[in-house]
């Protein structure tokens, strides 16, 4: 447990440590400073705490670890292990393209305004799926939208290996395409080895640690 | 632990009783990093807390001079 989400669970028992008093001993608000600790322990600190831990957990929410726990993207987490450089998921995960401890977001998170609400909001949308109809087979998952190039040039836009790279150069109509996201990155038979789980149980693994 | 008689002491106690609730299931929520205790945490303890105040506040808002008075 990260020491913060410690800190907090902390404050959150001696809150209740501190209202309990008010709930056995409630005359003590009689007097002006009782009145003033009543507001400090009934209102400020539980705030103070909802707000601390709402924080840490859109924090936790991030991480690899929280979107695998799901049993349905058990599959998706072995995916970001092929050891295949054409797997595009995992050799950004295995070659630290993107934070390992945050592997899913990273890629998934729209980065446009309001984007990490969006990813949140979306990611409440899998949670209803998931526990309240039928979830389809991980190797049926579909993107809500189709992927977008923004998420990709997020961290490649001016990288030399995107601008003068052989491939990207060699139609001077392709890098304007590709920057206004009229040709995708992920479908135009280019980069389009993404996770494709359904294969998983055909390709050799990395035992490696990102 | 009975509740007072005194009506604002019984809506301090009630709100303290919905607040200790709230912040027990988010303290619980925490110890796991898991979406269902994300959502326990925002839906569930976030229920109560909100209720916790509101009742605080409502006690705060209707207290009658009458009755300051007779308690005194």
């Amino acid at each position: 447990m990260p020491l913060a989400t410690g800190l907090i669970i902390a404050l959150v028992l001696i809150s209740i440590s501190l209202i309990g008093v008010f709930v056995v001993r409630p005359g003590i608000t009689a007097t002006q400073g009782g009145k003033v600790m009543a507001f400090l322990v009934l209102f400020f600190l539980p705030i103070l705490c909802t707000g601390l831990g709402v924080s840490s957990e859109l924090e936790r929410s991030k991480t690899t670890k929280f979107c695998l726990s799901c049993h349905i993207m058990e599959s998706y987490g072995q995916s970001l292990r092929v050891d295949d450089p054409t797997y595009l998921a995992a050799a950004h995960f295995q070659n630290h393209r993107v934070p390992a401890e945050e592997a899913c977001y990273t890629c998934h998170a729209n980065y446009a305004m309001f984007g990490s609400m969006k990813a949140k909001m979306a990611g409440l949308r899998h949670v209803y799926v998931y526990y309240f109809t039928k979830p389809p087979a991980p190797e049926n998952i579909k993107l809500h939208e189709p992927y977008n190039n923004r998420e990709c040039l997020h961290c490649h836009l001016g990288a030399r290996s995107f601008e003068q790279g052989a491939v990207h150069t060699a139609d001077p109509d392709l890098l304007p395409a590709l920057k206004a996201n009229k040709l995708s990155c992920v479908s135009s038979g280019c980069h389009e080895v993404v996770h494709n789980v359904g294969t998983l149980s055909k390709v050799k693994m990395w035992d490696g640690q990102p | 632990m009975s509740l007072s008689a005194n009506p604002l002491e019984r809506r301090l106690q009630l709100s303290g009783i919905l607040l200790i609730l709230g912040l027990l299931i988010e303290a619980i929520c925490l110890f796991r990093a898991r979406p269902l205790s994300f959502l326990a945490f925002l839906a569930v303890g976030g229920t109560f807390l909100f209720l916790g105040l509101v009742v605080y506040l409502l006690s705060l808002v209707s207290v009658r001079p009458t009755s300051r008075r007779s308690d005194s």
